[in-house]
């Protein structure tokens, strides 16, 4: 799968453009500041039809535009699409197409063009709190499954209602959604156990091929309410936690609360991983992200944000070399500096100054 | 432009389904129409706001205090169908043989929207329980989360009542093809399939 073309109006500080992507990706170089992360955020952009550092639409959209629209090419080896999102910032309208029709549900647009993006802001994937490893999860999962994403669509509408009703002071409207938080919460604690169970081994491969050598073994494991896959057992649990709810108004039990938890040599990488070997953590999960995806589609895009910059030699030649190994994908790589990037990286280098790309030369391709 | 057109523009805008370029057709195509013609529609829109109110009894639209079917006395007030909105209820009535009352909600519970049971029509629901002589409350929301909640907490008010409960069957539109049908109704309709032989 590769990005063949895009095309942007009124997205962050970036100059109106359509360019044609070289097939093996491109180095974007400039000067912090000068719209490098934008264009890497514009080309997650229809992976999920959001910013992908979070950022509302209106955030994205041009400072004193009316909106912003993009559009971008996409080939497989045996098909050719096209994704395009429009926003129109006055009432926040957002429309998406595909190959120029709206598809019935924004949903059925997800999937159509699919890349991995590799941070800065990474780390806290091991580091910080368990949102981050929760999101994580709920994005390789939508990406993988299109019924994952219907059914966190429908939880998370469920959990929202539920706990807006207690703190309404509201208990006996709040045990009115049990139902759906029990079906579609079930589901989701079900597949991320299934996931988990099956990207163990991809973790502990991925820590040990980035990782300082002959460290102990990594692993992954789910902590959350096993008992939680068997819609059939909620009702007795959301009865347990009934007081607790009501006292703190908000729904205390359910996927929303569990945990992905990272380990090295059976202690926790968080609590007592080097600086060193949660970066490496970090990297191996997002390159268990692109194990998973690739299952489902050819080889997904990778995007790297100044993904060297942070890294010791030793782990900037190991994740090149990785990512070298992970077979043939396009590739885009932010960098202020051409030396930051290791050799099996070399690609056509395009400059980014204030918001205008240009083709600056070619490299050797990857 | 003209302040007028423009408020018009602004208030056609406001109407589902319509935006903005489609009120602005409207307008100009009101503004082309004889002034007679306009004044109807005018008229029409006035006497609907000043006439029409909910029945006192079930919440359905009317324009006397007791609707059309809650004066009917032919029809069964032992068989109560609750709906979220008046729309509903003409929809039951031209396409079923259904010859019992309605409730009509006023809307689901929403409460991220702040719409709990007190700004629904839960009090009329309850008189009609108090009432006694129910026999069957049929629960006709809208098969969304929010209308499936709110059978939910209807079902509750009622238990232990001795009234039957039930509810509209999910499965597949007639005459449709099972191709095109979407996931969840489909799994609907396989867990409430019939016997039929």
């Amino acid at each position: 799968m590769r990005a063949e073309r895009i095309a942007a109006r009124g997205f962050r500080n970036l100059v109106d453009f359509d360019l044609t992507l070289p097939p093996a990706g491109a180095v974007f170089l400039g000067p912090n500041g000068h719209g490098k992360t934008n264009l890497l955020e514009l080309l997650y952009y229809p992976v999920l039809f959001r910013s992908l550092r979070g950022a509302m639409d209106s955030e994205v959209t041009r400072f004193g535009d009316s909106g912003f629209q993009l559009e971008l090419v996409v080939r497989t080896p045996d098909s050719r699409c096209v994704v395009g999102t429009t926003f129109i910032a006055l009432g926040k309208r957002k429309q998406i197409t595909v190959d120029g029709v709206p598809p019935e549900r924004r949903i059925d647009a997800v999937g159509q063009w699919l890349a991995v993006a590799f941070l800065p802001t990474d780390l806290a994937l091991v580091q910080g709190p368990a949102t981050g490893r929760r999101q994580y999860l709920d994005r390789v999962l939508s990406l993988s499954s299109p019924t994952y994403l219907r059914t966190l669509a429908r939880y998370r509408l469920a959990l929202a209602q539920r706990n807006a009703a207690l703190r309404r002071g509201e208990f006996r409207v709040a045990t009115a959604f049990d139902g759906p938080l029990a079906t579609h919460g079930a589901g989701l604690v079900r597949q991320r156990y299934e996931w988990v169970t099956r990207a163990r081994g991809w973790f502990a491969d991925e820590c040990e091929r980035i990782g300082e050598p002959n460290t102990s073994a990594a692993d992954l494991t789910y902590r959350g309410k096993e008992e939680l896959i068997d819609p059939e057992r909620w009702p007795l649990i959301l009865a347990e936690c009934a007081g607790g709810d009501q006292q703190r108004r908000a729904t205390s039990v359910g996927p929303h609360r569990d945990d992905l938890v990272l380990s090295l040599g059976g202690r926790s990488l968080r609590e007592f991983g080097s600086t060193g070997q949660q970066r490496s953590a970090a990297l191996a999960l997002k390159l268990c992200e692109l194990r998973a995806l690739g299952e489902r589609q050819t080889a997904p895009a990778l995007l790297l944000d100044d993904a060297f910059a942070e890294l010791d030699r030793g782990r900037q030649e190991r994740f090149a070399r990785r990512l070298h190994e992970s077979g043939p994908r396009q590739i885009f790589v932010t960098t202020p500096r051409l030396d930051e990037l290791p050799r099996p990286l070399e690609l056509p280098i395009w400059s980014v100054r204030d918001g205008t790309i240009t083709q600056a030369g070619e490299g050797v391709p990857s | 432009m003209v302040g007028a057109i423009d408020e018009l523009i602004t208030e056609l805008a406001r109407l589902p389904g319509i935006g903005r370029k489609t009120a602005q057709r409207l307008t100009f195509h009101l503004l082309q129409q004889p002034s007679d013609q306009v004044s109807r529609l005018a008229a029409a829109l006035t006497g609907v706001v000043e006439r029409v109110r909910p029945c006192g009894e079930c919440g359905n639209l009317s324009e006397v205090e007791q609707c059309g079917i809650c004066s009917d006395p032919t029809r069964d007030g032992a068989l109560l169908c609750i709906v979220e909105e008046p729309s509903t209820v003409s929809v039951v009535e031209k396409a079923t043989s259904f010859r019992g009352r309605y409730l009509v909600l006023g809307g689901r519970l929403s409460p991220i929207d702040g719409i709990g049971p007190e700004q629904l029509r839960m009090g009329l629901l309850r008189r009609r329980i108090e009432a006694g002589g129910l026999r069957e409350v049929i629960l006709a929301t809208n098969p969304s989360l929010e209308g499936e909640a709110t059978s939910t907490y209807i079902q509750q008010l009622l238990a232990g009542k001795g009234i039957r409960v039930t509810r509209l069957a999910r499965g597949l539109p007639v005459g449709g093809d099972l191709e095109y049908v979407d996931g969840v109704t489909l799994s609907h309709a396989l867990q409430a399939r019939q016997e039929v032989s």
